[in-house]
C-alpha cells in the first residue's frame, strides 16, 4: 500500500517524506495505520482512496491500495 | 514614543514639494500603521467620487507598526488608493524587503498626491526624499528598471518598488512589485502608480528597528524563538517544504480547485501541475521575506531558464491553470513571468482571460474580436498572447485590460454572468462552495473578492486539531463545519476577520499568526507590547482591527455601495458541474440570513450595511459619522 500525504501531514510521516511504502497482510483500519505512524487523526481532512473520497474513521485498507490523506488547508 | 518612527512622507507630484510629518502618540495608538493609518489618511484626505486616475487621487504606501521588527513574517506595507478596479476604497499588501527597509530609512508610510508632468521616480535615503527623472525607465520591464535605478544610484542593496509597463498603461488590474519578487498584485493600485507618472519608489535604510523597540530584546529573544519554531510546527513547516503550490492537490481533492472559471471544482489535468511536478519541472530553490524563517517562495526555471521574477504562487497556478483549463506547467510559469515583468495581477488576469474564455465557448465573442486568437478553455499559447496584449493595452486586450466587469458590460448578452468577480475585483482561486465564509468574505470585503479577510473554513471543523486550538484564545470556541452558515459561523467570522484586519495594521504576513500559521496569539501580542511598551490585550488588538476595517466600509459607503454590494457572482449560487460537490451551489437564503447577523455582529444595519453612530463611537470613530452620506448616516 503506498500512502501520500499532502498539506501538513508530510510532517508526520518518517523523516517527513511525501510518501511512503507499507505491506499490509491484511486488511486494515486506516485509522490503526495512522495511530502506528503517529499522525494525528484530527489533522486529517480529507482521504482519497484509490481516488475516491473516504471516511477516516471506516476506511480499509488493502495491499495494493494508493491513500492520499490531506489536512485542511488554507489560502494566501 | 516606542515602535515607530512616527514620520510620514509627504510628496506632492504636481509642486515637487516634499515634507515630513511627525504623528503624535495619541494618534498612533488608534491608528498604528498600515490599514489603519492608510485608511485614515484617505478618508481624511481623499474627496469622495475622485476619478481614480486623477492627480487628485492619493496613493499611500504605509507600514504596519512591527514591519521590520526581527520577527518572522513582520514584513508587510500596505498600498492603498481609490481603485480603478473596484471604485471603492483599494488596498494591497505585499512582504518582502520593502517595506522593512522604509522603516530603516525613517518612514512609517509615504503619501503621494498630483501627477508629475513627466515620468519620474522617488529616492530616499536615510530620512532624505527625492524626485527624479525616470523617462529612461518608461516602457521597461520591471527587472530592467531595477537594474537601472540600483545602476544609476551606485548601490545593489536599494530595495525598489515599481508598477510596471501595464501600470503604465492603466491597467486596471496592474499590480506593484518589490525586489520583483513580492506583489502588492490587487486593486490595480500600479494603475494609480501609472496616472501619476511615478515608476518607481527606490529606498535605502540603515536604522535598525530594534532601536525604536521599548524592549529590543524581549523582541530578539521573541525572533530567534519563532525562528526555531517554524520547523517544529507542521503548518509552517509545510509552507517552507512546498509553499503555497502544495494546496493545488488537498484542492482538488475535495472538489474546490476553480477549474474553467469556477464551472468545476476538479481539473483533470491536476497531476501535471500539483506540488510534485512543480519541485520536479520548476523548482531550484527557496527564498524568504526580510528576517523570515518560514521561507516559504519559490525560486524557479521557466523553459530551463532562471527567472528572475521568483515562481508562481498557489493563486497564480490556479488562474492560469486550471481556472484556463490549462495543465501546461511551463505555460503557467511563463504567464507568471509575463505578469511580474509587465506588472500585472495574476489571480485578476488569469480570472479574467477564463472569463473571456468561456464568452469565446460560448459565442458571445467570435475570432474576429479576439484578432483570430482562438481563446478556448486549454489554449495555452492563447492564454500567453492575450496576457501580453492585455498589459500593452493591444488588440483584444485593451477591453480585457478593463477588468472582467466592465468588459462584460461591453460584450453585453450573457457576459456579466461569466464575469467571475465582486464589486468589480475577480475571485482569488478559492471556491467558495466549499467554504462559506470564505464566500462571506468575498461578498464583504471592501476591497472586491479577497481570500485573505479571514482564515479558511476547513481551519475550525475540526475542535481537536491545532489551527481550531489556536483560534480559542481569540474566542472561537465551537467548531462549525465548511459548508455552513449560522450565527455560530458568522462570529467567527466577525473575530477573524478583527484579527486578520489587525495583522494588515501591524505588518505581519498571512502565513505569520495562529489560526493560519504557527505564532501564537500571545507571541503576537507580546511583538507588539515589546515594541511599543503597550499593555495591549486580546480584546484591544481586535479592535484595532474593527476601527481599521469599519473605516474602510465608511470610504466605501461614501462611494454610494451598500448592502446590495455584499453578494456574490450568480454562479456561486449555483452547482459545480463536477468532483466531489458536484451539484452543490452556496445557498442563496442562508447567505442572506447570514449575512444579516454579521451585520448586526459589526453594529451595522441589517437593512444598508451602515455602521452605527453608537459603534463608530465605541470603535473611537465618531468623527467619521460625519463623513457618511446624510441619507445612511442616521
Amino acid at each position: 500500500m503506498r500512502l501520500y500525504a499532502g498539506g501538513y501531514l508530510a510532517f508526520y510521516l518518517p523523516q517527513q517524506k511525501n510518501s511512503i511504502e507499507m505491506r499490509l497482510n491484511a486488511p486494515t483500519l486506516l485509522k490503526d495505520i495512522l495511530v502506528n505512524l503517529q499522525i494525528p487523526i484530527e489533522e486529517v481532512h480529507l482521504v482519497a482512496l484509490n481516488g475516491e473520497q473516504a471516511d477516516v474513521e471506516t476506511a480499509i485498507l488493502h495491499d495494493t491500495d494508493v491513500l492520499r490523506i490531506f489536512s485542511s488547508v488554507n489560502g494566501g | 514614543m516606542y515602535g515607530t518612527t512616527a514620520k510620514i512622507l509627504r510628496v506632492n507630484l504636481n509642486t515637487g514639494a516634499i515634507e515630513i510629518e511627525t504623528l503624535s502618540e495619541d494618534f498612533y495608538r488608534l491608528y498604528p500603521g498600515g490599514k489603519a493609518l492608510a485608511g485614515y489618511i484617505l478618508l481624511n484626505e481623499l474627496p469622495p467620487h475622485t476619478d481614480p486616475f486623477s492627480p487628485d487621487n492619493v496613493i499611500v504606501f504605509a507600514n504596519g507598526l512591527l514591519t521590520g521588527a526581527p520577527v518572522s513574517t513582520a514584513t508587510r506595507y500596505v498600498v492603498s488608493a481609490r481603485s480603478p478596479l473596484t471604485g471603492g476604497y483599494g488596498e494591497s499588501e505585499a512582504g518582502g524587503f520593502w517595506g522593512p527597509e522604509l522603516k530603516m530609512a525613517g518612514f512609517e508610510a509615504i503619501v503621494i498626491k498630483g501627477r508629475a508632468s513627466t515620468p519620474v521616480y522617488l529616492w530616499i535615503k536615510n530620512g532624505v526624499a527625492e524626485i527624479r527623472p525616470a523617462e529612461h525607465l518608461w516602457g521597461r520591464m520591471t527587472a530592467e528598471v531595477q537594474e537601472t535605478i540600483r545602476a544609476e544610484l551606485n548601490d545593489d542593496k536599494i530595495r525598489v518598488l515599481q508598477n510596471g509597463i501595464a501600470g503604465e498603461n492603466l491597467v486596471r488590474f496592474a499590480g506593484i512589485t518589490n525586489d520583483l519578487r513580492h506583489f502588492n498584485g490587487r486593486n490595480g493600485l500600479g494603475a494609480v502608480m501609472g496616472s501619476k507618472n511615478l515608476r518607481a519608489i527606490a529606498v535605502r535604510g540603515t536604522q535598525k528597528y530594534q532601536t525604536l523597540a521599548q524592549e529590543p530584546e524581549t523582541l530578539m529573544e521573541l525572533g530567534r524563538k519563532l525562528a526555531k519554531a517554524v520547523r517544529e510546527n507542521p503548518l509552517s513547516w509545510d509552507l517552507q517544504q512546498r509553499g503555497t503550490p502544495g494546496l493545488v492537490e488537498p484542492l482538488n481533492t475535495g472538489g474546490i480547485l476553480p477549474t474553467r472559471n469556477f464551472r468545476q471544482g476538479a481539473f483533470e489535468g491536476v497531476d501535471d501541475i500539483k506540488w510534485e511536478a512543480y519541485e520536479k519541472e520548476l523548482l531550484t530553490a527557496r527564498r524568504s521575506c526580510y528576517a523570515c524563517a518560514v521561507r516559504c517562495k519559490r525560486e524557479v526555471n521557466v523553459n530551463g531558464q532562471p527567472s528572475p521574477y521568483g515562481g508562481p504562487e498557489y493563486e497564480t497556478v490556479g488562474a492560469f491553470g486550471p481556472n484556463c483549463g490549462v495543465s501546461d506547467l511551463q505555460a503557467i510559469a511563463k504567464a507568471n513571468e509575463l505578469c511580474n515583468a509587465y506588472m500585472l495581477d495574476s489571480i485578476s488576469a488569469g480570472a479574467t482571460i477564463a472569463f473571456a474564455m468561456e464568452c469565446f465557448e460560448h459565442g458571445l465573442i467570435g475570432l474576429d474580436d479576439t484578432g483570430g486568437l482562438d481563446l478556448r478553455f486549454g489554449n495555452a499559447e492563447a492564454m500567453l498572447t492575450i496576457l501580453e496584449q492585455i498589459a500593452r493595452r493591444e488588440g483584444f486586450g485593451n477591453l480585457l485590460a478593463e477588468g472582467s466587469l466592465r468588459a462584460a458590460e461591453k460584450i453585453g448578452s450573457d457576459a456579466k454572468f461569466f464575469a467571475i468577480q465582486v464589486k468589480g475585483q475577480e475571485l482569488a482561486m478559492h471556491e467558495p462552495r466549499g467554504k462559506y465564509n470564505v464566500g462571506m468574505g468575498y461578498a464583504i470585503s471592501e476591497i472586491g473578492a479577497d481570500h485573505l479577510v479571514v482564515a479558511h473554513d476547513p481551519a475550525f471543523a475540526n475542535p481537536d486539531s491545532i489551527q481550531f486550538k489556536s483560534a480559542v484564545p481569540l474566542g472561537i470556541t465551537v467548531a462549525q463545519p465548511p459548508r455552513l452558515l449560522n450565527a455560530e459561523k458568522m462570529k467567527h467570522f466577525y473575530i477573524l476577520e478583527k484579527w486578520g484586519s489587525l495583522e494588515k495594521v501591524i505588518g505581519y504576513c498571512f502565513f505569520g499568526p495562529a489560526p493560519r500559521s504557527f505564532i501564537p496569539v500571545e507571541d503576537i501580542l507580546t511583538s507588539v507590547n515589546a515594541a511599543t511598551g503597550w499593555n495591549l490585550s486580546v480584546d484591544d488588538a481586535l479592535q484595532i482591527g474593527e476601527r481599521a476595517t469599519n473605516m474602510a466600509r465608511i470610504f466605501n459607503l461614501r462611494e454610494g455601495f451598500s448592502r446590495k454590494d455584499d453578494t456574490l457572482p450568480e454562479r456561486i449560487f449555483q452547482g459545480l458541474e463536477n468532483g466531489p460537490l458536484q451539484g452543490l451551489g452556496l445557498p442563496r437564503e442562508d447567505f442572506e440570513q447570514a449575512l444579516t447577523i454579521l451585520y448586526e455582529l459589526k453594529g451595522w444595519s441589517p437593512e444598508t450595511g451602515v455602521p452605527t453612530r453608537e459603534r463608530l463611537e465605541a470603535l473611537s470613530l465618531g468623527w467619521a459619522a460625519e463623513m457618511m452620506p446624510a441619507e445612511t448616516s442616521k
